[in-house]
């Protein structure tokens, strides 16, 4: 479902990422894992097209999400980067295509209130079927408690609660989560955490980052190693060891 | 000072704070959707007074006020989607835009200017009054017009304050400001959404113009002193809530008509500009709280 190939990509003028290739069938959820700082937020935010890839191709659904042409040079890009080459990627496609990426430690939009928010993503998802208000509801009794509070003074954990009910209301077809369980307490960590099992009951398929490798095999099917911007190992669920094994494998005997 | 005076110190101070409240709102409308600031606002001033002089005038096309003012104002949000189109999409996804608007809204700003000079001349026109009636109330006179004035500047600042707290559009124009990365990755059509912001920015330029142009002669540059007040009152308010510079606008009407009875014209924008500078000095973001792009 998801197809990427070859994607290297970057805030301009550093590269972050290189050669990424990245299949995930429509029944299955991945996750990724690896050390801070390497890179997986960027390489989710380019498959989202908040930054444009500067090399490589995504398919989402057998259809292309970029545009093609190239990176410019930098001879180029000293003139208005978006006149002279062709802008190759547009979040609206994506995420209307059903690809949903709810952001890492998102603040969401702090001044309006929980109910607005989640309205906003009806008017997003316009027609297309996603969850209903009532049934994220359900999923998070937390965020139906506190409906009438504006975002921002949402703790933590409901924002990120508020998130990803947002996502589930604009109709994904395939759910990007990055770390959503950073920095939350234990009891509503394991809140959460349940919810993102139902979410995955449902049979949509996942893309998760986490730190936490209990977690990861609870939700996924397939794991991938990430550090310095590159995917540097694939297994399955069943291969998966335990977070110290991994740690071992990334870092070396030492870290 | 005997109460008659004081009261219509009063009147004035709050027709210029209505007239500077609604040219307010349409600017820190882009400014904090877009983030942007929109120098072609003042153009946008005259050109909705040209073009509604030129439906309602006897000396031109001659129709009843309601049908032109309507006209003008679909032709203003028109022209200011084009405008969006043409001065400040193709620069949207650079860092620098902020600097890069000011200049090309500044050309634009020009341009309609000396259109406007070279399709309808130099020569003062002005609309005729919405109505011609007049009040005396208590010694106190008023003409129907200011009160219509009024009323009609409150009812479309209120209508524009649903607008963005009701509908649907202008809800996400809410969170598109306030946050336009999560508003693109939950598939809201930004380009559009700015557009709308736009156009409805000049849609309002358009009606002040028309509001200014009942009460002074039109001239080609008649929105540049409006647009200064205009920016003085969003930095001197702040844009922490839609509500914040229109309080802002009145609070700065009021004080120019005192100052200019005071002081004399020639020291009004003086005294306007040190108080907006002490302001800013005990409290940067503005009078009403936090200097961020919210709406
Ligand atoms: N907006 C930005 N502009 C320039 N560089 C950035 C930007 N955001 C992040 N970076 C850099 O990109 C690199 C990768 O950051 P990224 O957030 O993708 O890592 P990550 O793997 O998601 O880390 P974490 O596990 O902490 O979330 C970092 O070195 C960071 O400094
Ligand atoms: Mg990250």
């Amino acid at each position: 479902m998801l197809d990427v190939r070859d994607l290297s990509g970057g805030y301009e003028p550093v590269q972050i990422f290189q050669h990424v290739d990245l299949q995930v069938s429509a029944a299955e959820s991945i996750g990724i894992f690896g050390p801070n700082g390497h890179g997986k937020t960027t390489l989710l935010r380019t498959l989202s097209g908040l930054i444009d890839p500067w090399q490589g191709d995504i398919f989402f659904d057998g259809e292309r999400m970029n545009r093609e042409g190239r990176r410019g040079s930098r001879k180029w890009r000293n003139f208005n980067y978006d006149a002279v080459t062709r802008r190759r990627m547009d979040p609206k496609k994506v995420a209307r295509a059903g690809l949903i990426h709810v952001q890492q430690g998102n603040l969401l939009f702090p001044e309006l209130t929980v109910t607005e928010t989640l309205s906003i993503a009806v008017s997003a998802a316009s027609g297309r079927r996603g969850w209903s208000v009532a049934e994220v509801q359900q999923l998070f009794p937390r965020v139906a408690e506190r409906r009438d509070h504006k975002i921002r003074f949402l703790s933590g954990g409901e924002r990120q609660m508020v998130s990803i009910a947002a996502g589930l209301i604009a109709a994904p077809r395939m759910l990007i989560l990055d770390e959503p369980t950073l920095g939350l307490s234990p009891k509503i960590r394991q809140e959460l955490c349940g919810a993102i099992l139902e979410i995955r009951k449902t049979g949509l398929p996942i893309i998760l980052i986490d730190q936490d490798v209990a977690f990861l095999e609870q939700i996924i099917d397939t794991l991938y190693l990430f550090d310095h911007g590159r995917i540097s190992g694939r297994m399955s669920r069943d291969e998966m060891p335990d977070h110290e094994t991994l740690m071992v494998m990334l870092f070396g005997e030492r870290h | 000072m005997d109460p008659i005076t004081l009261i219509s110190i009063i009147k004035g101070g709050l027709i210029l704070g209505a007239l500077y409240a609604l040219m307010a709102t349409g600017l820190s409308l882009v400014w904090t959707t877009l983030g942007i600031f929109n120098f072609a606002h003042g153009a946008f001033i005259a050109l909705g007074a040209y073009v509604a002089w030129q439906f309602s005038s006897a000396d031109a096309l001659g129709w009843p006020m309601l049908p032109a003012v309507l006209l003008t104002c679909a032709v203003m949000f028109l022209v200011g989607v084009i405008l969006h189109f043409l001065l400040v999409k193709p620069f949207e996804r650079r860092s620098d835009v902020v600097l890069i608007a000011v200049i090309t809204t500044l050309a634009g700003s020009t341009i309609l200017e000396n259109g406007l000079l070279l399709i309808w001349g130099p020569r003062s026109k002005q609309i005729e009054p919405l109505t011609r009636g007049e009040v005396d109330l208590a010694g106190l006179h008023l003409t129907t017009a200011e009160i219509l004035l009024l009323v009609l500047v409150l009812a479309i600042l209120l209508g524009i304050g649903m607008f963005l707290r009701y509908s649907r559009p202008g809800r996400s124009m809410r969170a598109v400001s306030q946050n336009r990365e999560a508003a693109q990755l939950l598939g809201l059509d930004v380009p559009k959404l700015y557009a709308i912001a736009f156009g409805l920015s000049a849609l309002t330029a358009g009606l002040a113009g028309i509001f200014l142009g009942t009460i002074r002669f039109m001239h080609p540059a008649m929105g540049s002193e409006p647009l200064m007040k205009a920016l003085v009152v969003v930095i001197f308010g702040g844009v922490a809530r839609f509500s914040s510079p229109i309080y802002a606008a009145f609070i700065i009407g009021l004080l120019e008509a005192f100052s200019t009875y005071i002081f004399g014209v020639y020291w009004a924008p003086a005294v306007l500009f040190v108080t907006m500078i002490v302001v800013l000095l005990v409290k940067p973001e503005g009078l009403f709280g936090k200097y961020q792009r919210t709406l």
